[in-house]
């Protein structure tokens, strides 16, 4: 799976991205219903784009009552609007503050990858915003069988 | 947002400071079209509202604030702010711009402008958030310098970064130095013909603008992305702007030594002084020799725009704006500084107090020059200034904001303080007949920048460096000695610059050619908008800025250099070339060009009918010229 990979330090706060995620997510360019997000910190010149970072185990998706949250063939959690009766209870459960709920339409909304081609990506000048595919190494397998009493594996299959 | 007209947030936000009403006028679709934004409505709501008795200072004198069309949309260098309003130094028109976020953020608020109006009967700053509009104390915030009353507002309103942008001046403004700026969102400044001083004398500290929740709409957001793109790939690959994307105007010091352009001690050389590194002087060590970041502008992709941290010397560790080239040069070379650590100091002192930073170069060296000729004494300045010394120059900022001893003076600007000490001392002292500070450059190596400078009407250049000429019909190089080619470049150009100034962009992202500008105000705005109409538009503001400057005393028998300004180089590049000998030649040139009336200076009739400013024959010709 393709995902949004962020690398903060070459980001120079210009704010493209939310233009362009604001386009896709409503049609006009309003930063306010972006759902990527640049942290700045002027007095440091300091940026940081967050945004959803498509958990594999999705809070939002579990907390969901109504089971509007579902995955998309590009891999993200999505909000079905149809489903969606506002309760904000996702909001509430993503540990990352990235599920958003818009008082005009009273549904929750957040990254969906612009289905398979996320806009933020595509319009960053600095390549600050990467789509890129995701590492599938067992990174704790191996921290794992390193602490692991020896033989303590053996013959389990 | 059906409502909303595409580009536009429809509406111009008033604040009359007399009484504290605050309003919103609409925008209608006729003078979006006629005007575009930013110079041009600035233009128009100055002819239309500021009388000929209303000088800088009165509470008559309007202040625009206005950005254009392209502001919040995903086109490079797009938040852009055109101060519009009748300055201190000439007191003529001005229209004067920084870039930053204003443009951007005022925009999701729902407005294209902000006009001031009025006198405030005590300090205030203007609070903008949505629809919600209101004029608060600003008691808090006197004395703070531009980048302190930011901070000040950030931890008052708890916002940080962009999503907060703080327009303001700092103690030279409060204080009506004549050059004082109007600085914003860290480094950005409309810095020309005293606009600060405007804003100071109508009590207002500050603007700070919430960024909206409103969204802008583009007539064709794909075709308007599709030319972004274009405009980026023009700007990243034309030879003619490669280095501007790569370093900003970093590259200035060197190329304009070359060409005898780099002003050096008050225009006394054009040489690099001897023992100076000038390696140091180079785009990339200018750059690599601070640690430093991007601090772009809404939407931009530019390499331009830097924060850095000085790396040595007695203000090690300070954060401070990447200097521009006008800032090596008036903070630097202008006053004999060679060292960039220094300079860079220098130059953010400067924005922090709200001075700008050409006039203050051509200031600060006057004075240096007197010291070191006796024209001004220890006695008089208060201590010993000589050539290059940075601390001195920063106690001459402090000295200028307090108006103290002789800084009570030196806030009226080089033109009015070096004809008040008078003899030797005014000869030395560079500025233009009419009052505005010219830029960092040696003009006398640049004839097509002082002509620009001298007939100008906005209270700095109009027309500005050449970009692809070949779209006016004219030759992609010329002699720049050549008085007939200099001024017929610059009367064709006219228009370029106040149109790319009405858009809400940035001067430097639009150096691509014009077509593309069109067409990409015609994606967000679903105009059929092509070049002619282009030029026209900027055309009509900057004549019409001429027109108000007339209808003020301004005319053409003080349009010319100031002696030294105007003097002949002693070495150098084109060390005895005299612009002054070409003088009349280069006017007659203009004059013929422009269609501008050579002895009254008054834009012909049948000029102003081609520009659609029949109604602006009579007030300028008289009853019977109409027919």
């Amino acid at each position: 799976m393709r995902v949004l990979k962020i690398i903060p330090e070459r980001c120079t706060g210009c704010m493209r991205c939310e233009l362009a995620c604001s386009y896709e997510q409503t049609g006009t360019f309003q930063p306010s219903k972006a759902v990527i997000r640049v942290s700045s910190f002027e007095g440091h010149t300091s940026y940081a784009p967050y945004t959803c970072p498509q958990c594999a185990e999705a809070w939002c998706l579990t907390a969901c009552p109504v089971e509007a949250i579902g995955i998309s063939p590009a891999g993200a959690k999505e909000v079905m609007d149809d489903i969606c009766v506002g309760c904000k209870l996702c909001t509430i459960a993503c540990p990352y503050g990235t599920v958003f709920y818009d008082p005009d339409s009273h549904k929750a909304f957040k990254c969906d990858l612009c289905g398979g081609k996320p806009a933020c990506a595509t319009v960053c000048p600095t390549q600050a915003i990467l789509y890129v595919e995701a590492g599938t190494e067992d990174w704790l397998g191996s921290f794992a069988a390193e602490r692991a009493l020896p033989g303590a594996l053996a013959g389990v299959r | 947002m059906a409502d909303t007209p595409y580009a536009y947030a429809g509406r111009i936000l008033r604040v009359d400071l007399s009484t504290g009403r605050i309003w919103a006028d609409p925008f209608p679709g006729a003078d979006r079209r006629r005007w575009i934004g930013g110079a041009g409505l600035g233009a128009k709501i100055l002819w239309e509202e500021v009388p000929a008795h209303a000088g800088w200072d009165h509470p008559d004198n309007r202040l625009v604030l206005a950005t254009g069309p392209l502001a919040g949309l995903p086109v490079w260098g797009t938040g852009g702010l055109t101060v519009v309003t009748r300055g201190a130094l000439t007191n003529g028109a001005t229209s004067t711009q920084a870039n930053g976020f204003f443009g951007a953020n005022l925009k999701f608020c729902g407005y294209d402008a902000i006009v001031f109006q009025g006198q405030s009967p005590k300090w205030v700053y203007l609070h903008v958030t949505d629809d919600k509009v209101e004029l608060r104390d600003a008691s808090s915030l006197l004395g703070k310098d531009t980048w302190e009353t930011q901070q000040a507002l950030e931890a008052e309103l708890r916002l940080t970064g962009h999503r907060l942008s703080v327009y303001s001046i700092g103690p030279a403004g409060e204080k009506l130095a004549r050059f004082a700026a109007i600085q914003g969102d860290y480094g950005h400044v409309a810095s020309k013909n005293g606009c600060g001083a405007v804003m100071g004398k109508k009590r207002v500290k500050a603007v700070a603008i919430e960024r909206g929740a409103k969204g802008v709409a583009a007539a064709h957001p794909h075709a308007l992305l599709a030319t972004s793109e274009e405009m980026a790939h023009s700007l990243k690959t034309d030879p003619s702007t490669s280095s501007l994307y790569q370093y900003g105007t970093l590259p200035g010091v060197r190329n304009l030594h070359g060409m005898g352009a780099l002003p050096i001690r008050n225009y006394t050389t054009n040489v690099w002084p001897e023992g100076v590194d000038v390696k140091l002087w180079e785009a990339k060590s200018l750059r690599e020799g601070f640690d430093h970041r991007g601090h772009q502008c809404s939407a931009c992709g530019m390499h331009h725009c830097h924060m850095q941290v000085i790396r040595s010397g007695p203000h090690k560790g300070e954060l401070v704006d990447e200097p521009e080239y006008e800032g090596w040069a008036g903070a630097g070379w202008a006053i004999g500084a060679t060292d960039p650590q220094q300079v860079s100091w220098l130059n953010t002192r400067l924005d922090r107090a709200c001075l700008d930073v050409n006039e203050f170069g051509w200031l600060c060296g006057w004075v240096m020059e007197c010291q070191q000729k006796g024209y001004i004494t220890d006695k008089d300045l208060g201590f010993r200034l000589e050539w290059g010394d940075v601390e001195g120059a920063g106690r001459l900022i402090q000295m200028i904001c307090r108006r103290e001893g002789m800084g009570d003076l030196l806030a009226e600007g080089v033109k009015i303080a070096s004809e008040k000490i008078g003899g030797k001392a005014a000869e030395c002292a560079i500025y233009t007949m009419k009052g505005e500070s010219p830029r960092g450059h040696d003009h006398r190596s640049r004839w097509e920048e002082m002509l620009d400078t001298c007939t100008a009407s906005s209270g700095t250049i109009d027309s500005g460096p050449a970009v692809f000429p070949t779209e006016f019909g004219l030759p992609a190089r010329i002699s720049p000695q050549d008085p007939v080619a200099v001024a017929r470049q610059v009367g064709t150009l006219r228009g370029r610059r106040h149109f790319e100034d009405s858009l809400g962009a940035c001067i430097f992202t639009t150096r691509v050619p014009i077509d593309l500008l069109c067409r990409s105000l015609a994606a967000a705005t679903g105009w059929d908008f092509r070049r002619d109409e282009a030029i026209r538009a900027g055309r009509r503001a900057v004549t019409l800025m001429r027109a108000f400057n007339l209808r003020c005393g301004i005319g053409p028998g003080i349009e010319k250099p100031s002696k030294r300004y105007g003097s002949t180089p002693v070495d150098g590049p084109i060390a005895g070339v005299s612009i002054m000998d070409q003088w009349e030649k280069l006017l007659d040139t203009w004059y013929e060009t422009t269609g501008y009336d050579r002895a009254s200076g008054r834009p012909l009739p049948e000029t102003l009918r081609a520009l659609g400013l029949e109604d602006v024959i009579e007030p300028l010709w008289g009853a019977g010229a109409r027919a």
